[in-house]
């Protein structure tokens, strides 16, 4: 309970900053605006026979442009979150100087992580909320209702970018100066995720690495009942495959977290940066 | 980039993944080269080759970058470091500071070339002659120092602003936007399209395309070059005006030291 308690603290007390920059906050909705979505959906249209996207229903078996892309981006969204708040966000408490003192709380170190993770998730509802609303308004985004079966599998994405995340801080906590680490990992993480094509696409040699992200799955999962993507293998074995990397991420990441963890209070890290 | 490796594992690294990753895009969206599709795109983008546009739009993007990143924020650089009132009181003129930083930014921008344009031809085969990339290398002398001017722009902003990042974040999405980088032209608005005509990008790059893609010859695009430098005077004369101002208010508002 006195766990929770902090995570939720945390979460706050992350809101509160965040929100304290007007101008990151509007940033945050724009940027994949005109970064991601606009270049996509022109790029993609230019494509288009007769106005529809026939190359992309080849492809997926779907024509609905708008809907591949802005469901890649609720994905991807989520790994950022799991990249930059929760793992990178150790690294800014090492420049503010409070992660020794937060380190010498009586919460237990993970619940740092997972208060990280608690504030990402409040903040991407809010933030795909408006990209919705943008694209359903500017940019004919429409999806099928049967959306709503796609939830579990996006919170159990958020369950596996935890454990992906507990892995990311070990590795930033033993760098420390993570910046381009974490900013490479997060796009290449992305793009074996099928965020931004499907994974069938890339070379045959890391086709293997994309099934063993959980997010491939859940994007996969998240097409198929929001746009009636043809999806990569049966959903149930998609299910049961974002499962199985779910365990795994949660397992490798805590596992390598302590050891990290116990690796600095050996060398007497934690207080360089 | 001697001192801090990490920089140099960068420029290998989004000059060929950034641009490999629009490529796949492109099979998605195109149904792996569907006939159809393609041929939809030449009469867009002018090239069926769509490796080699989203390529040299990439090799743009990073130009851009570079000199909006780089020079475009090297006043502000000198700002946070405290040295900016110290450089400002040495007797050089002041207009060196905003003109000269981009002369460091010429190897990475060449460094970018240098890993691009292998990239494409090791990863996906498509290999460029080399007459072409000649006239290629002639298009972005000329538009070079388009880009000093636009970056020398931005730079001269910090006098009266300080933190210029969100604004260069935002200009560089909008000559993205803009430019044809990753997209063709024909694909925005009209009103769109005009506001891109007045852009020097919208055409080094567009330029840049014809020669390497479609085997023109300088003389094919020489208009466009004139053009270019005509709007590179612009903005040159525009930034020294505009930072001669802004020079002046920091020293009245004393904004200078402060940040």
């Amino acid at each position: 309970m006195y766990e929770l308690r902090a995570a939720i603290a945390i979460a706050k007390k992350d809101l509160k900053t965040f929100f304290r920059y007007r101008i990151a906050v509007v940033s945050q909705i724009f940027v994949p605006l005109y970064q991601g979505v606009i270049p996509g959906l022109l790029f993609g249209a230019s494509f288009a026979v007769g106005g529809r996207v026939v190359g992309l229903e080849e492809t997926v078996g779907t024509e609905n442009l708008a809907g591949f892309i802005f469901m890649g981006g609720v994905m991807s969204g989520l790994i950022a979150t799991g990249f930059w708040s929760m793992a990178m966000g150790i690294r800014n408490e090492m420049d503010a100087g409070t992660l020794e003192p937060s380190w010498l709380t009586p919460t237990h170190h993970e619940t740092l992580l997972i208060g990280r993770a608690l504030g990402g998730v409040v903040w991407q509802i809010l933030g795909q909320t408006a990209l919705f609303a943008i694209g359903i308004a500017f940019f004919g985004l429409r999806f099928r209702t049967e959306i709503l079966y796609a939830v579990p599998a996006v919170l159990v994405a958020v369950v596996a970018m935890v454990g992906v995340a507990y892995l990311l801080a070990a590795g930033v906590l033993l760098i420390r100066e993570a910046n381009f680490f974490i900013d490479t990992t997060n796009f290449l993480f992305s793009i074996a995720s099928g965020t931004a094509f499907p994974v069938t696409l890339l070379p045959a040699i890391f086709l293997p690495v994309a099934l063993l992200l959980p997010t491939t799955y859940a994007v996969d999962l998240l097409r198929v009942h929001a746009i009636g993507q043809r999806p990569l293998f049966d959903p149930l074995l998609e299910w049961a495959g974002l499962l199985a990397t779910t365990a795994l991420a949660l397992f490798v990441g805590r596992w390598a977290f302590k050891r990290a963890v116990r690796v600095m209070r050996v060398r007497g890290t934690l207080a360089q940066y | 980039m001697r001192r801090y490796p990490t920089l140099l594992l960068s420029v290998l690294f989004w000059p060929i993944l950034l641009p490999a990753a629009t490529v796949l895009m492109g099979r998605a969206y195109s149904g792996s080269n569907d006939p159809q599709a393609i041929q939809a795109f030449a009469e867009r983008a002018g090239t069926s080759e769509v490796t080699g546009f989203v390529f040299v739009g990439y090799a743009m993007y990073m130009w851009l970058s570079a000199m909006l990143w780089g020079p475009g924020s090297a006043l502000r650089t000198e700002q946070v470091r405290g040295s900016l009132e110290a450089v400002f009181l040495t007797p050089t003129s002041r207009l060196v500071p905003l003109f000269a930083p981009p002369i460091a930014a010429l190897p990475a921008i060449i460094l970018d070339f240098a890993v691009i344009f292998p990239a494409m031809w090791l990863l996906f085969g498509v290999a460029l002659p080399l007459d072409a990339m000649l006239r290629a290398v002639v298009v972005a002398m000329v538009g070079i120092p388009a880009l000093y001017a636009i970056g020398a722009l931005f730079a001269s902003l910090v006098l009266r602003y300080g933190e210029i990042g969100p604004v260069v974040h935002l200009t560089r999405g909008i000559f993205v936007l803009a430019c044809g980088i990753t997209f063709p032209v024909a694909m925005l608005p009209a009103w769109a399209q005009i506001g891109s005509a007045f852009l020097p990008p919208t055409y080094t790059v567009a330029d840049t395309r014809a020669v390497l893609l479609r085997g023109e010859g300088l003389g094919a695009v020489a208009g466009d070059l004139i053009f270019v430098v005509a709007l590179t005077l612009i903005v040159a004369a525009l930034a020294s005006v505009v930072f001669r101002w802004l020079d002046r208010s920091a020293r009245r508002t004393g904004m200078l030291g402060r940040y």
